[in-house]
């Protein structure tokens, strides 16, 4: 085994390491779906601008597993 | 037994469903065919077009090349500076029901002018230019993304053996044995952290700007909260004020990156998926893996947008007793 297939090894398993924090995201969308789904069934009248922020809030929530996916993309493609 | 008018429902939605997947199906499969897609290469930096620099400034900046992402920035340039010139003339027409694109665009500032006006109150005017600016630039430069050509139609150059590439191949092409890379004369200038950050730091420093110009220079008592320590009477209380007051500076830094990394996130990871569907399923997914993007896209531009709505019309609030959190 020479040092560059150990290397390249190393870059695979600290993206996939990297992308656990994506879990944190998972769940923050999935909490946000939740009540806005909650806030829907019991007053169907106001969906529309629940819809909206939900969709940001979701955006938000997403930013941090884009962190993740930077962070793995750069171990992939930019670390040498 | 089946009715007729079912069964010509049935045709028409075979007709407007059915055949344009199956035609799409069939395209895709030729392509796949004779031209089978690679492992796409994937390069973070913007790949640079010319070999002589455009400008050479002295060393803290360097040498300036002409990128990819630095033509799809001029297109975008172009595509607003040519809806700017047909929404002026459809007003100045007298003509008073929009239509088409321009009808389109007034519906668009409408909708986020209410918006603004729900949330900056009574600095509407100062603050809607940044928001209908950055969302329109931003919403602009994501959606080039969708258009074909993009990210594929380039330069090829030869790399070293070993290496995924393309066989040339093609009547106009020279066969010279040997893997090739594309780089693209357009990719996504949101795919540039160069371009992002840009925004980030123009959204940032004009949130300060529009904090003064509401409090004066008392705004900056957000920052270096002096006041605090002589004034809130249990004297530590008031340094753990002060301490709050400077942890505020490193907040305001934290937004220019999160504002940063979160479009140019999106977006990079947007491309990437697009070219790795593309070579895991070249038939038909990539079309819906495209109506995603398209929604990020939108959705990303609003978020920059109403962040920067958001955190200048909290600098155009006094701070002082309530606590106000704003993180993102």
């Amino acid at each position: 085994m020479d040092a560059q297939s150990i290397i390249t090894a190393a870059k695979l398993i600290g993206a996939g390491l990297a992308m656990i924090g994506a879990l944190g995201g998972g769940i923050g969308i999935g909490l946000s779906a939740n009540g806005a789904v909650q806030g829907i069934a019991r007053n169907p009248d106001v969906a529309g601008p629940i819809q909206t922020n939900m969709i940001l809030g979701i955006a938000f929530a997403e930013a941090v597993a884009i962190y993740c996916l930077v962070v793995a993309l750069l171990i992939l493609f930019v670390v040498k | 037994m089946a009715d007729p008018k079912q069964d010509a429902g049935k045709k028409s939605k075979f007709k407007e469903i059915g055949l344009p997947l199956l035609i799409a199906a069939v395209l895709g499969a030729i392509g796949w065919y004779f031209f089978p897609p690679i492992m796409p290469h994937v390069q973070l930096p913007a790949e640079k077009l010319t070999h002589h620099p455009l400008i050479s400034l002295p060393m803290p900046i360097g040498d300036i090349y002409l990128t990819n992402t630095l033509v799809a920035t001029f297109l975008v340039d172009l595509v607003l500076l040519a809806l700017v010139f047909a929404v002026q003339k459809a007003a100045k027409s007298g003509d008073l029901i929009p239509r088409g694109i321009v009808g389109v665009f007034e519906a668009t500032l409408e909708a986020i002018y209410n918006l603004t006006e729900t949330t900056a109150g009574k600095w509407t005017k100062v603050i809607f230019p940044y928001f209908a600016t950055f969302f329109f630039v931003v919403l602009i430069a994501n959606w080039t993304e969708l258009l074909p050509g993009v990210d594929s139609i380039g330069f090829l150059h030869k790399v070293e053996e070993g290496v995924h590439g393309y066989a040339a191949q093609g009547p106009f092409l020279i066969k010279q044995p040997g893997p090739y890379h594309v780089t693209p004369w357009v990719r996504v200038a949101s795919t540039d952290l160069n371009f992002t950050i840009a925004l980030a730091l123009v959204s940032v420093f004009m949130t300060q700007v529009i904090g003064v110009r509401a409090l004066g220079l008392p705004y900056f008592t957000k920052f270096f909260n002096i006041k605090a320590i002589f004034t809130v009477k249990p004297w530590w209380m008031g340094l753990i004020d002060f301490f709050v007051s400077i942890l505020e500076i490193i907040s305001e830094t934290a937004k220019i990156i999160s504002f940063s990394f979160r479009l140019f996130g999106n977006l990079f990871a947007g491309s990437v998926m697009l070219f790795v569907i593309g070579y895991l399923v070249p038939v038909l997914l990539q079309s819906a893996v495209l109506l995603l993007e398209a929604f990020v896209g939108i959705v990303q531009a609003l978020v920059f947008g109403m962040l920067t709505l958001m955190f200048m019309a909290l600098a155009t609030h006094p701070h002082g007793g309530e606590h106000e959190e704003a993180h993102a």
